[in-house]
């Protein structure tokens, strides 16, 4: 018997059948309609950018970063990205915190509040902060009394930033944290370990890859922005464009090589985010 | 050192988990806390560490005579042993046994090699030489019940509180480990409650076994005496099944 498995391997492997198989046909029906998809509606485009980024050689690629837009926004974008991303690492713990450890009136609707950016579109999101913060917003007099500049500025995109993307961190954190329980706190609690260093030496060792997973994916977003960020900027080159934005603005001006160029970095972002990713949800199965 | 517990009742939502309860542990004790599950026992263990507080204004708890009812977990510094053991999964063995020193503050805080002293003393005394640079996910489960009982032990403890301490071992390993701690107990006297479903458990270790039943203290005495004199018929018919 073992002979026999040894030289027909792949002929014994398709006699075994669950119960669950499909048969041969259906298989390769839904494993082709699956691959052929992804194909369509991910790699081509992938190709596609970096296709028309190099239409006029490394020359041309290099060249489209040469320019004082480009620049100002790949800075703004980082700079948005270096405010949003800490804030919504601390929001996320705190409230992955309360979620997993305690109950309280309102929980569940702090449940909910915190998928909220997925369900509401990003333009609704903008235009919150327009209605309030705006010129002609609830807020709008007393802050031009005050000149604090909030839509058509860096903290009207840094606020629509982080509402898209403040559900990341607090949602990978807080099923791991309401599986991982809290036994190995209350232990380091009766060793006579005070808040603080129970929470840098037993709770974050603990959800350190979540964390970092959650943090790449709100990296992420918050660097590709667009619906959002579009409604609070204003579009102002040099001022208010960031990276997603100014790629619009290059296209609709015909300047493709430069729009691809710039779009390729964002994508290479997104292509960094997927293996790290990947990564950290490995290390989070071993963990 | 003693502990007093006085009236002390504990509801979670409607549920009576603790209805009243008063005990007394001598110094130096080693007592049991027996009863079918849902009767309350692991709920009074962690009121006495101080994981859970009991119903407000409802009774007290003193160690050794100063009053302990409304300090944390953190200031009573009770050795607690969890029934998963609760060891930490990203150090080592020796790190764990560890951390209640390291978390000292400064001038309680032995020095490094004092403190490498006492690990190494410790896993001598727990049979576990040369596993310090292992992790707890390399141990079995009696080795890890070994680890966590040092790293409760490392901070020098007045009290020693276990929740089903052999719960999760299979038969032979929790015999041996049994004759372990009544052994160390005999060595080190320091008071020890232990929480535990076993009938035999409980007769073969402690000094003195509690009943409790739906949240009440249905009987407190030395093996012999809860065997020849049960006080009610919950007790004779809980240990009734242990005779046969």
């Amino acid at each position: 018997m073992a002979a026999l498995i040894d030289i027909h391997p792949a002929k014994h492997r398709t006699r075994v059948r669950r119960a669950t198989a499909e048969s041969a046909w259906s298989r390769w029906l839904v494993i082709s309609i699956a691959v052929g998809f992804m194909g369509l509606m991910f790699v081509l485009p992938l190709v596609v950018i970096f296709q028309e980024a190099f239409r006029k050689g490394w020359e041309g690629y290099v060249e489209a970063f040469d320019d004082r837009a480009t620049m100002h926004a790949i800075w703004l974008t980082l700079q948005v990205a270096a405010i949003t991303v800490p804030l919504n690492t601390i929001f996320g713990l705190a409230a992955a915190w309360c979620v997993s450890r305690f109950w309280f009136r309102g929980k569940r609707l702090l449940t909910s509040l915190i998928e909220l950016p997925l369900w509401v579109s990003p333009v609704i999101a903008g235009l919150i902060y327009v209605l309030l913060f705006g010129a002609k917003g609830f807020f709008g007099p007393s802050l031009k009394e005050h000149g604090i500049k909030i839509i058509f500025a860096l903290p009207g995109i840094v606020l629509s930033t982080i509402f898209v993307t403040f559900t990341f961190v607090a949602r990978v954190l807080t099923p791991q944290m309401e599986a991982q329980g809290q036994a190995e706190e209350e232990a380091a609690m009766t060793l006579g370990a005070n808040g603080f260093q129970m929470f840098w030496r037993v709770t974050i060792p603990k959800i350190k890859w979540g964390l970092l997973y959650g943090i790449i994916l709100c990296n992420a977003r918050s660097m590709g922005e667009f619906g959002a960020v579009s409604v609070v900027s204003g579009h102002i080159r040099n001022k208010t464009n960031t990276v997603p934005l100014h790629i619009e603005v290059l296209y609709n001006e015909y300047q493709f090589v430069p729009a691809f160029a710039v779009a390729s970095v964002l994508t290479l972002l997104a292509l960094a985010t997927l293996i790290l990713k990947t990564l950290t949800t490995t290390k989070r199965g071993a963990a | 050192m003693s502990i007093h517990i006085h009236n002390i009742t504990k509801t979670f939502g409607s549920f009576n988990a603790l209805k009243n309860v008063n005990l007394e542990v001598k110094t130096g004790e080693l007592v049991a806390l027996l009863g079918p599950s849902g009767s309350g026992k692991t709920t009074l263990l962690r009121i006495i560490a101080g994981l859970e507080f009991a119903d407000e204004g409802a009774g007290s708890i003193e160690f050794h005579g100063s009053d302990v009812t409304n300090r944390t977990a953190y200031e009573r510094k009770a050795g607690f042993v969890f029934q998963n053991y609760a060891l930490f999964n990203h150090m080592t063995v020796a790190e764990n046994i560890a951390f209640g020193l390291r978390v000292m503050k400064k001038p309680q805080r032995p020095e490094r090699e004092d403190i490498d002293k006492s690990v190494t003393e410790l896993l001598r005394r727990i049979a576990l030489e040369g596993y310090g640079g292992r992790y707890p996910s390399q141990l079995s489960g009696g080795q890890k019940q070994r680890v966590a009982l040092a790293r409760a032990l490392a901070v020098g403890p007045q009290v020693l509180l276990l929740d089903e301490p052999f719960g999760a071992l299979d038969a032979k390993v929790r015999k041996t480990l049994r004759k372990w701690l009544r052994q160390f107990h005999d060595e080190t006297k320091v008071t020890t409650l232990f929480v535990t479903h076993d009938q035999d458990e409980a007769f073969e270790l402690a000094d003195r076994v509690v009943i409790l039943h739906e949240g009440d203290v249905q009987q407190v005495g030395s093996p012999a005496q809860l065997r020849e004199n049960p006080k009610n018929e919950f007790v004779a018919d809980f240990l009734d099944c242990v005779m046969i």
